[in-house]
């Protein structure tokens, strides 16, 4: 009994071994070695990394250093696009659901595929098609505005670029997901509330908001995450432009890591980043949670 | 409702549609637009003098400056592989931890599922180090690898096996059948949907991923279609509207099949991710 026993929790690991390895050289190492040489002044082409220990963080938080300008630079960037992109991200995908339910049954597919389409695309091809609208001379809007806007050059129109393009990628993942938190609610919570004649306004507020207020706070905070990782649209975009205005932390990361070849602080700031995302991410269950209480 | 309010829905919906399709239209015509009329100040939708030069210069086989159609290989090659090596990998180790007896997997569980809450930059830049230090950057393994670790698909299919229903795997083990024939042949067919679900959300995360690839390969010939776009923008076809709308509408065509085709699933999938 015993010996069969461990010949089939045998078998039966190698279910899982494929994946345990996997996960180890590809997710569990990655992140302990990043932890290693975020304590080491890691110059890429040196053969020699010393350990420094805290000192990348310490010089992060130390206001004279390079490494301070770009990672706070590069967050005050990165937390206006969060700002300008998050409530018209939630907003808009709550309208488009709210829309799409309130169409005939038979014409809700097609317009839900069409509002997800861009979604499917990937962000270069997003970016390089607003940048070929947006375009000051010879772009379609200006064409359409009559007006040589600067929207990719100057501010706010910069900004204004890449949440537009940004919403026109992105829209549709909230919108499905608040489609089917939609279709969740209880019907007669509806009926209920036309008995004490209640109108659709009303019915908004008291009934279809709380009833999806755990996949709303859901929402604000996954599109609070992908706007964190902001990177494409900017990159190719504005170019993290004018000046450095839209130059987002995670553009400052990549040119500390293989511009200025400085991993160590590359790392340290990568780290950094991720625990500010980490946090925001336990708000949103601790939020969740409490709802469920 | 009434029908002049559900009449104005209708009227509204439609004319979102079509601000949604307009950018995809624009592109699609300027990509039949000789240069000069591309950055013509009048706004013809359909190009006066249509051309198939612009596609016909990225795809020609011997340019070597743009090999589009070894990008679009690299692109299609490494998101099939990188989702049958994830889908096989991710249902085995569900099936394991949710319906079989492996050991420590209360403790391994827990661990995998609490990586999802870690965000991806920290594993990007190691992620680099660890292929480079193996001198495997600038490879397909460098393309595939990376996305394997994720544990969205295990938490995913974990989720179904766990409500599969137990009479189907008893009937298995009286005919005789072993684990792996009770899997193969029970468990796998009825997660069909589940599988396909997985399937096209790991595609299209690995085809349209740009950050990655971008940093993981420098040789034109690694490219992906994604990052091949970026280059190109910044680069020889800066100024050239023509050949940058041919080339993303070359790159969205592959992409546009796939979500069309498995686009409830794919809905389905994103609900699933939506719903933790």
């Amino acid at each position: 009994m015993k010996k069969k026993h461990w010949k089939s929790q045998f078998t039966s690991s190698l279910f899982v071994l494929p994946y345990l390895f996997l996960f180890v050289v590809f997710l569990l190492v990655p992140i302990l070695y990043g932890i290693w040489i975020s304590f080491h002044n890691w110059d890429l082409l040196a053969a020699n990394h010393k350990f420094v220990g805290l000192q990348n963080y310490v010089d992060i938080f130390t206001s004279s250093t390079n490494i301070h300008k770009k990672f706070f630079q590069g967050m005050w960037s990165t937390i206006q696009f969060v700002i300008y992109s998050v409530p018209l991200l939630v907003i808009l995908g709550l309208l488009f659901a709210l829309l799409v339910n309130a169409l005939p049954k038979r014409i809700q597919g097609l317009f839900r595929t069409i509002y997800f389409l861009p979604y499917a695309i990937s962000v270069s091809v997003v970016a390089v098609i607003w940048l070929w609208i947006l375009d000051t001379n010879s772009g379609l809007l200006n064409l359409l505005l009559h007006k040589p806007i600067p929207w990719l050059t100057e501010l706010p129109y910069a900004w204004v670029a890449l949440v537009l393009a940004t919403i026109w990628w992105t829209i549709g993942f909230n919108m499905i997901i608040f489609i089917n938190a939609l279709n969740d609610v209880p019907e007669d919570m509806y009926e209920a509330a036309s008995l004490d004649g209640a109108n659709s306004w009303q019915k908004l507020i008291h009934i279809t908001l709380p009833a999806i207020k755990p996949i709303l706070i859901f929402v604000v905070i996954t599109s609070t995450i992908a706007s964190f990782n902001v990177y494409g649209q900017p990159f190719l975009m504005t170019r993290g432009g004018p000046g450095v205005a839209t130059k987002v932390l995670l553009m400052n990361i990549v040119d500390t890591a293989f511009q200025d070849r400085q991993l160590g602080s590359a790392s340290a700031m990568a780290i950094l980043m991720s625990l500010i995302m980490i946090i925001i991410s336990i708000i949103q269950f601790k939020a969740t949670n409490l709802k469920k209480e | 409702m009434n029908n002049t309010k559900k009449g104005l829905l209708i009227v509204i919906a439609i004319a979102i549609a079509v601000l949604f399709l307009l950018p995809l239209l624009w592109m699609l015509s300027t990509s039949f637009k000789n240069d000069f009329e591309a950055i013509s100040a009048n706004i013809h939708w359909i190009p006066q003098q249509f051309t198939f030069k612009n596609y016909t210069y990225s795809l020609s086989g011997d340019n070597s400056d743009v090999p589009v159609l070894r990008w679009i290989f690299n692109s299609v090659f490494v998101g099939v592989a990188g989702t049958i090596l994830v889908v096989a990998v991710d249902a085995m180790a569900a099936y394991g931890l949710a319906r079989l007896d492996v050991p420590f997997k209360k403790f391994l569980f827990p661990i995998f599922i609490s990586t999802l809450m870690i965000p991806w930059v920290v594993t990007f830049l190691p992620m680099y180090m660890e292929f480079s230090d193996f001198n495997l950057l600038n490879s397909y393994a460098a393309l595939i690898l990376p996305y394997t670790g994720n544990a969205f698909g295990v938490f995913l299919m974990y989720q179904f096996f766990r409500s599969f229903p137990n009479e189907l795997e008893e009937a298995g083990h009286l005919d005789g059948a072993n684990k792996w024939q009770i899997f193969l042949k029970i468990a796998l067919p009825s997660a069909k949907p589940m599988l396909w679900t997985l399937a096209i959300f790991t595609f299209m995360s690995i085809y349209n991923d740009f950050l990655w690839p971008l940093v993981a390969t420098s040789s034109p010939d690694m490219r992906t279609i994604s990052t091949g776009i970026a280059i190109m923008q910044q680069g020889t076809f800066v100024s050239s509207f023509g050949k940058l709308m041919a080339l993303t509408s070359i790159a969205t065509v592959p992409i546009m099949i796939v979500f069309l085709i498995g686009q409830k699933y794919f809905i389905k999938g994103v609900t699933q991710s939506g719903i933790k």
